[in-house]
């Protein structure tokens, strides 16, 4: 079994009516070695649709206990299953930014520099990583299959300069996709937009700094 | 969780045991019946208690059971620092034996046999023997079989005269089943509770017969309890919790005795030999490994009992390497039974392992850990065992997850409870900052759930990959087939092939029910959270496995209320929803659901939702099959159902008035899929507030009326009528009105159908269309959907025709203000002029027109305001003579309440204004105002005001030249008795001749007109007003041009010259004062319409500046007369002679001198004193004359123009100096008729030239 990384297998950008905006799907690694796409468009949206209860969870906790998230990054939401994770991001314009994570999405190539092979941590199971000669084997191959807190920022700092790119665009009313009646709304149909989307879930990896 | 064996996950928990309280008895029942005819028999001589107090008392102490409190490593909230498993016996209870014996039919060895432990794989009665590990037997034995404390309860007798034979009995009964527990080799610790039956305090010498009894039996103190009688049930529990928490400690040292045992037998490191060699199989025994990992788990489970965590862990860590070891499960056959218990039993340690971690509140290495073990599997298993490629594995995994769901069930960690709304933890400290996988972060149980879910998913699918043959049961199969299938399906804890899907189909493993259970859990842990799309998520999970199931009835039950009101529709989540709805209608249809079968399938009609193939998307078809009871009748309410249908309502304008029809416009549009059935609306309602109730259209194939159509869009205009019951409330006065339109409202998709309304608005206020209902009636079913309009939702697009469209802009065109009913008394000035002019009578004529359906009796009020409003008088020709005065005050003259009387209606009464002539410009307004009532409403007086600008101006301007002229007749003379003034003639007769100096002088006025029209001047004059003393005269002489029979036609902006003599004689020579006179030109002319109407000539003064005449210093006047000589030969019509004569005049009192200078010239020759002296005496004048004959002018060559003329004539400029002699000073010679000033102060005089008419 080779070490699986992880990558990223859909970007949602719901609006302020928590309405779909955008929705990308990325294939990712299956165990048969193909790349296609972890669950359906329809599972997607339902996942991304039950982050919105997230959102509005954790906006009812910050308001309870009066701690204002200045940043709009909510980090981890929450794990659907042991491979898809959600992470979510709102502008202070209320549009929420969904990054679902595969963990096991991308197969890592085995060169030596990719760390250890299969591990778990935790168990007191052991097993020496194919990298060989790394002193603390355990970590280095949690290091390679997990994620650090934050580690999303460049995609959402990312998919946040695509939407303001979009916003700068004339043509663009966002009152006509979130109105302001509080339901429904157009979804963005910007080639530019979805071409942007793409490219950040396409090159994004664990530990990268910048899109 | 409850797959496992009972007792192998359970938590370890000290096991106490009471004896001798009568009861029902709860120890022993797990003791297996082999064991049983050898168990250890513990035995109580002495009678169970049955006192009140001795079961009240037991009972508390059966309430601490530990059993089934949350397994945690936080103290328990009441504070008790123990706990127990406690169970109950009365007089007697059974121990397992310590050693097994032979089992029959085994030949004794020849040595003495060495007996084990009948739990021991040592023993031939074991399972486990020969060579097997460990099993669930170990652990419950110690769980629920062989306790650490026994509790006996005995009364200590008051009665001294039973006491110490009752202490006897006690002591002998203790001795004993020390003595049998000490035979039997358990070390369990004997604790006594002596009920007293009376107050210790009471009892003789109490003290020293617990000392007896201690002693006697070799009790610990700590160990014995005496319980004084009749105690308080709250009194009772807490001796029992004092109790509980004093043997605590005994116990966990009693468990500590036995955790150093194992230990003490893993150091010495050899392998025991079973009782009998095995004689079977492959004579294995238990190797050296085998032997460590029990030793190992066994003090894993010890220090579990004494809540050491870490030990535990450690010692389970060890023992879970050691089985997965080289040594022990890597040499254990896989087809070998003892492979799948090795299996169970690293589940088992992992399980245990995963709880001290939850424990130890280390939550995500406890996820790490079932991570790890659930790898550890797979990988063990891929490699050495029937791989993960089947329903056994998938069976596993999802086992694993439901434990771990039951394992964080059984932690019950207080920061995932569902009031925090928390769905995980976050890491423990000492995995903060690593890479931490997202699941590894503990989540509540509800994920667990959907995991297990999840792979009993695939279970089933797997399990439906397998072929038929396998699914055959043996006894049908060829047993070679059996033989070669054994070992190809994974059936560690769960069932064969023919038993998981039997190819008969009956029995075998209801998935779907399982899968359903998995997902109900979730879903309710989701929706604790408020995880409401979640929760709708699983519900339709849920759905499709009921689906499977044939079970519509709950899909329906699930699944109404989401469809009702699901988060997605509102948030346009159309794929979710559109997944929902199929289901649903599925469902539905099967049970006969035809109302929400309807509703479905109109929502499902919306071109937002993916178009099935081979659906026939007609609603009429809807209910097609389905059986139904009563005609469904839908209400599908505002926002229920995403429909195709779209609506919306325009006003036109912003504002109408009441009285008036407004355009309005209806906008449906449908959004159905292309290709599908037209949808006929029987009828449309939308509802208003305000003056409107409701407009209602209905459908009609065939209207009449135009219909315009261009692409998808058609326009027509509804005609609306007043339904009959529209004033149902007589109070309303058929205000609130309900209007009826018919049309036609078949929907075609796509199409758009754009409804004119002329709306009619019958009261002030405000009137908003609120709502819209769509009827659709049908054979089958009755449909309506209500939908209540938004501002500003809709395009706000007006179609002016079909094909052109206005986007309306204010902000809420669902509103029209109606302003109140206008009058509908018009008041028109009939004979309005452009332009007023001063000093004309104005008469203005207004008409007040009836314009009302009914007669109403009027009032007029007119107002006159500006600076000096003048006076103004009313006349009503309808009712002569009742000419009006009006009291004005500064700058507003008013009349008030004249009375028009009745006027018809469409009739008229005329009012007159007329103002006197106004002297000044000026600007004024006149506004007039009728208030009247109508006869049909003689209470709400309606008022319609009327202002016209009243502008005033003077029609004519004028400026002027008063000339100086040389009066003809003579000064007076003092010396000339005639002009001596007569006084006594003058006295009688009254008045005085004047006597005085005379002058003459010529007024030369230039008017302009400026009136914005033709005016007829009739004539034109000057008065002069002077003082007493002086006598004026005035004659028109000249006006240009000749005056015309009916005066002059004055056009705008022209200018009319008219000039006058006056001729001025002072009353008295002596009176020698300047004199001034006020002269003003009087014009009087007419309008030149009033002429027809022959009214009266206007007459405008104009003031002439102050003239000062009769100055008193000298002046020189100059005038000319031409003479003609006779002809002489070289002229034959005679010279032209001019005689200049110059009137030299002292009106002083002074003897003055003047010098005259005639310059010679080259224009004239002239005769004359070229140089003289003039003196003139004071209040005389003297003329000198020069006869002057002009020289032709000398033609320049190239020009015979002659200088400075014309064909009429030339000037010619005589170099005259007057000069007083005594001042030095030259005087002006002033130029009269036919003479002019020169620029440099001179004169000239004009010579006219030869003409034919002057012969």
């Amino acid at each position: 079994m080779g070490t699986a990384i992880p990558s990223i297998a859909c970007l949602g950008v719901i609006g302020r009516n928590n309405n779909p905006l955008h929705i990308t799907i990325f294939p990712t690694h299956s165990h048969d070695g193909s790349q296609i796409p972890v669950r359906s468009p329809l599972q997607f949206s339902l996942i991304l649709s039950s982050t919105l209860d997230i959102f509005s969870l954790r906006a009812r906790h910050f308001a309870a206990t009066n701690v204002g998230l200045t940043t709009g990054d909510y980090g981890l939401l929450h794990a659907i299953d042991e491979r898809l994770a959600a992470y979510g991001f709102e502008t202070n314009t209320g549009v929420k930014f969904v990054v679902v994570v595969d963990m096991r999405g991308r197969r890592a190539d085995s060169t030596p520099s990719a760390g250890g092979g299969e591990v778990v941590g935790g168990g007191g199971r052991e097993r020496k990583g194919t990298g060989g000669g790394v002193g603390n084997a355990a970590a280095a191959a949690a290091a390679a299959v997990g994620l650090r807190e934050g580690e999303m920022k460049p995609v959402f700092k990312a998919m946040q300069t695509a939407y303001i790119k979009l916003l700068q665009n004339p043509f663009f009313d966002p009152d006509e996709h979130s109105p302001p009646t509080g339901t429904g709304g157009k979804k963005i149909t910007s080639k530019k937009f979805a071409d942007d989307m793409r490219r950040i879930g396409e090159s994004w990896m664990p530990g990268i700094t910048s899109l | 969780m409850d797959e496992y064996p009972s007792g192998s996950l359970d938590p370890s928990i000290p096991l106490l045991v009471t004896l001798g309280v009568s009861g029902v008895s709860t120890h022993g029942k797990e003791l297996s019946a082999a064991l049983r005819d050898q168990a250890v028999l513990v035995r109580s001589a002495a009678a169970a208690l049955d006192s009140e107090q001795a079961i009240g008392l037991r009972r508390f102490i059966q309430d601490h059971d530990a059993s089934k409190l949350p397994w945690t490593g936080r103290e328990p909230p009441s504070g008790t620092r123990y706990r127990f498993r406690v169970r109950s016996a009365e007089r007697l209870m059974l121990l397992p034996p310590r050693r097994a014996t032979l089992p029959d039919g085994i030949d004794p060895p020849s040595s003495p046999a060495v007996l084990h432990s009948p739990f021991s794989p040592l023993s031939p009665i074991s399972p486990l023997y020969p060579d097997g590990l460990i099993d669930t037997q170990w652990l419950q034995k110690h769980q629920v079989l062989v306790p650490c404390v026994l509790l006996c309860f005995y009364t200590l007798v008051s009665d001294p005269t039973q006491a110490t034979l009752r202490d006897n009995q006690i002591k002998t009964d203790i001795s004993n089943i020390r003595a049998v527990l000490n035979q039997s080799g358990y070390k369990t610790r004997i604790a006594v509770v002596l009920l007293a039956d009376q107050s210790a305090s009471s009892i003789e010498g109490a003290q020293e017969r617990l000392e007896t009894i201690r002693k006697g039996c070799g009790i610990d103190a700590k160990c014995l309890f005496l319980v004084p009688p009749n105690e308080s049930p709250e009194e009772l529990e807490r001796m029992a919790e004092n109790m509980l928490a004093t043997l605590y400690p005994v116990a966990i040292e009693y468990y500590r005795d036995l955790g150093r045992h194992a230990r003490k037998k893993r150091s010495r490191g050899v392998a025991p030999q079973p009782t009998i060699p095995p004689t079977s199989g492959t004579s294995q025994t238990l190797s050296l490994a085998g032997w460590n990992f029990r030793y190992d788990f066994k003090s894993a489970v010890f220090a579990e009992f004494r809540v050491e965590s870490d030990n535990a862990l450690r010692s389970y860590d060890q023992a879970y390497e050691g089985l997965l070891s080289s040594e022990l499960l890597e040499v254990i056959p896989s087809w070998s039974p003892r492979w799948n218990e090795a299996r169970f039993l690293a589940d088992v340690i992992a399980v245990r392992s995963i709880s001290c971690l939850l424990w130890g509140d280390q939550h995500s290495r406890a996820v790490r850990r079932w991570r790890a073990h659930r790898d550890r599997m797979a990988e063990l298993i891929d490699r050495r065992g029937r791989g993960t490629n089947n329903y056994g594995w998938k069976a596993w995994e999802a086992r694993w997850a439901l434990v771990m769901a039951n394992l964080v069930d059984r932690a019950d960690i207080t920061d995932l409870a569902p009031s925090t709304h928390t769905l995980f933890l976050p890491p423990e400290k000492s995995t903060m900052g690593e890479r931490l996988q997202p699941w590894e972060l503990l989540h509540h149980t509800g994920y667990w759930y959907r995991l297990a879910a999840k792979h009993l998913h695939s279970r089933r699918a797997f399990a439906r990959a397998i072929p038929d043959d396998d699914r055959k049961p043996p006894s049908s199969s060829p047993a070679s087939h059996v033989a070669s299938k054994a070992f190809t399906y994974d059936t560690y804890m769960c069932p064969e092939p023919y038993e998981e899907y039997p190819l008969d189909g009956d029995g075998g493993v209801d998935h779907g029910s399982i899968i359903i259970s998995c997902l109900i859990r979730a879903r309710s842990e989701f929706l604790k959270r408020q995880q409401v799309r979640l929760g709708a998520e699983l519900s339709l999970e849920c759905a499709r496995e009921l689906a499977m199931a044939n079970d519509w009835q709950s899909i329906v039950e699930l699944l109404r209320p989401l469809w009702k009101d699901m988060p997605f529709r509102a948030e346009g989540w159309l794929q979710i929803m559109e997944e929902l709805s199929w289901i649903l209608r599925g469902a539905a249809a099967m049970v006969g659901e035809a109302s929400l079968v309807v509703a479905i399938d109109w929502e499902l009609l919306n071109r937002g939702f993916t178009k099935r193939a081979n659906w026939p998307y007609d609603l009429s078809k809807s209910l097609d099959g389905i059986s139904v009871k009563a005609k469904p009748q839908i209400h599908i309410d505002d926002g229920q159902t995403l429909s195709f249908v779209s609506t919306s309502f325009l006003f036109r304008e912003e504002e109408g008035k009441a009285g008036q029809s407004v355009d309005g416009q209806l906008t449906i549009k449908s959004n159905a899929h292309p290709g599908s059935a037209p949808v006929t609306l029987s009828s449309v309602q939308i509802q208003f507030n305000g003056c409107l109730k409701r407009v209602s259209l209905d459908h009609a194939d065939d209207v009449d009326s135009a219909v315009q159509k261009h692409g998808a869009v058609v326009f027509s205009a509804v005609t609306l009528e007043p339904t009959s019951n529209a004033s149902d409330d007589p109070d309303e006065e058929g205000e609130v009105i309900t209007l009826q339109g018919v049309t036609n409202l078949t929907l075609v998709p796509g199409q758009t159908i754009v409804i004119g309304l002329q709306i009619p608005l019958r009261q002030p206020g405000t009137t908003k269309a609120e709502s819209l209902t769509l009827d659709v009636k049908s054979d089958a079913f009755d449909l309506d959907q209500y939908q209540s309009f938004q501002p500003g939702s809709g395009a706000n697009l007006w179609y002016l025709s079909a094909s052109r469209t206005r986007r309306v802009t204010r902000a809420n065109p669902l509103a029209i203000g109606v302003l109140p009913r206008p009058p509908q008394m018009e008041i028109v000035g009939l004979t309005w002029k452009e332009q007023y002019y001063t000093d004309e009578e104005i008469k203005l004529e207004f008409e007040v027109v009836n314009e009302e359906d009914v007669e109403a009796v009027a009032k007029l009020d007119v107002t006159l305001r500006g600076e000096e409003a003048p006076q103004f008088a009313v006349e009503l020709p309808a009712k002569p003579g009742e000419a009006t005065s009006v009291a004005a005050t500064a700058n507003e003259s008013k009349l008030t309440g004249l009375s028009l009387g009745a006027i018809a209606s469409s009739k008229s009464i005329t009012a007159l204004v007329s103002f006197a002539p106004i002297s000044r410009s000026s600007q004024y307004d006149l506004t007039l105002k009728v208030v009247y009532y109508l006869s049909t409403n003689p209470g709400t007086p309606i008022t319609q005001t009327t202002s016209f600008q009243l502008n005033i101006v003077n029609p004519f301007e004028a400026n002027y030249d008063l000339l100086p002229r040389i009066n003809p007749d003579a000064w007076p003379s003092v010396f000339d008795p005639d002009s001596v003034r007569d006084l006594a003639a003058e006295e009688e007769a009254g008045f005085s001749l004047p006597k005085g100096v005379s002058q003459t002088w010529c007024l030369v006025t230039r008017y302009a007109s400026f009136a914005s029209e033709d005016l007829r001047v009739l004539d034109v004059d000057v008065d002069v007003q002077t003082p007493a003393s002086v006598r004026c005269r005035s004659t028109k002489k000249l006006v240009e041009p000749a005056k015309q029979e009916q005066g002059w036609l004055v056009k705008p902006r022209t200018i009319k010259e008219a000039s006058f003599d006056i001729v001025a004689q002072k009353s008295s020579v002596d009176d020698r004062t300047p004199v001034t006179l006020d002269v003003s030109l009087v014009i009087k002319w007419t309008r030149l319409d009033d002429e027809k109407k022959s009214q009266g000539t206007n007459t405008t003064t104009l003031p002439v500046p102050r003239f000062v005449i009769f100055g008193t210093e000298p002046r020189v006047l100059a005038s000319v007369s031409h003479v003609r000589l006779p002809p002489s030969k070289g002229n034959p019509r005679g010279e032209l002679l001019l005689a200049l004569s110059v009137m030299i005049e002292n009106a002083s009192n002074h003897f003055l001198t003047f010098g005259l200078t005639m310059e010679p010239s080259d224009e004239f020759a002239f005769s004359g004193a070229k140089k003289t002296t003039v003196h003139l005496l004071p209040v005389s004048r003297r003329s000198v004359t020069y006869r002057i004959l002009p020289l032709p002018p000398r033609v320049p060559e190239g020009d015979d123009e002659g200088r400075e003329g014309d064909e009429e004539g030339y000037w010619i400029k005589p170099g005259l100096v007057v000069r007083d002699k005594y001042f030095q000073k030259t005087l002006r010679v002033i130029p009269t008729e036919g003479m002019k000033v020169d620029k440099d102060g001179g004169f000239l005089v004009w010579v006219p030239r030869f003409s034919e008419e002057e012969e």
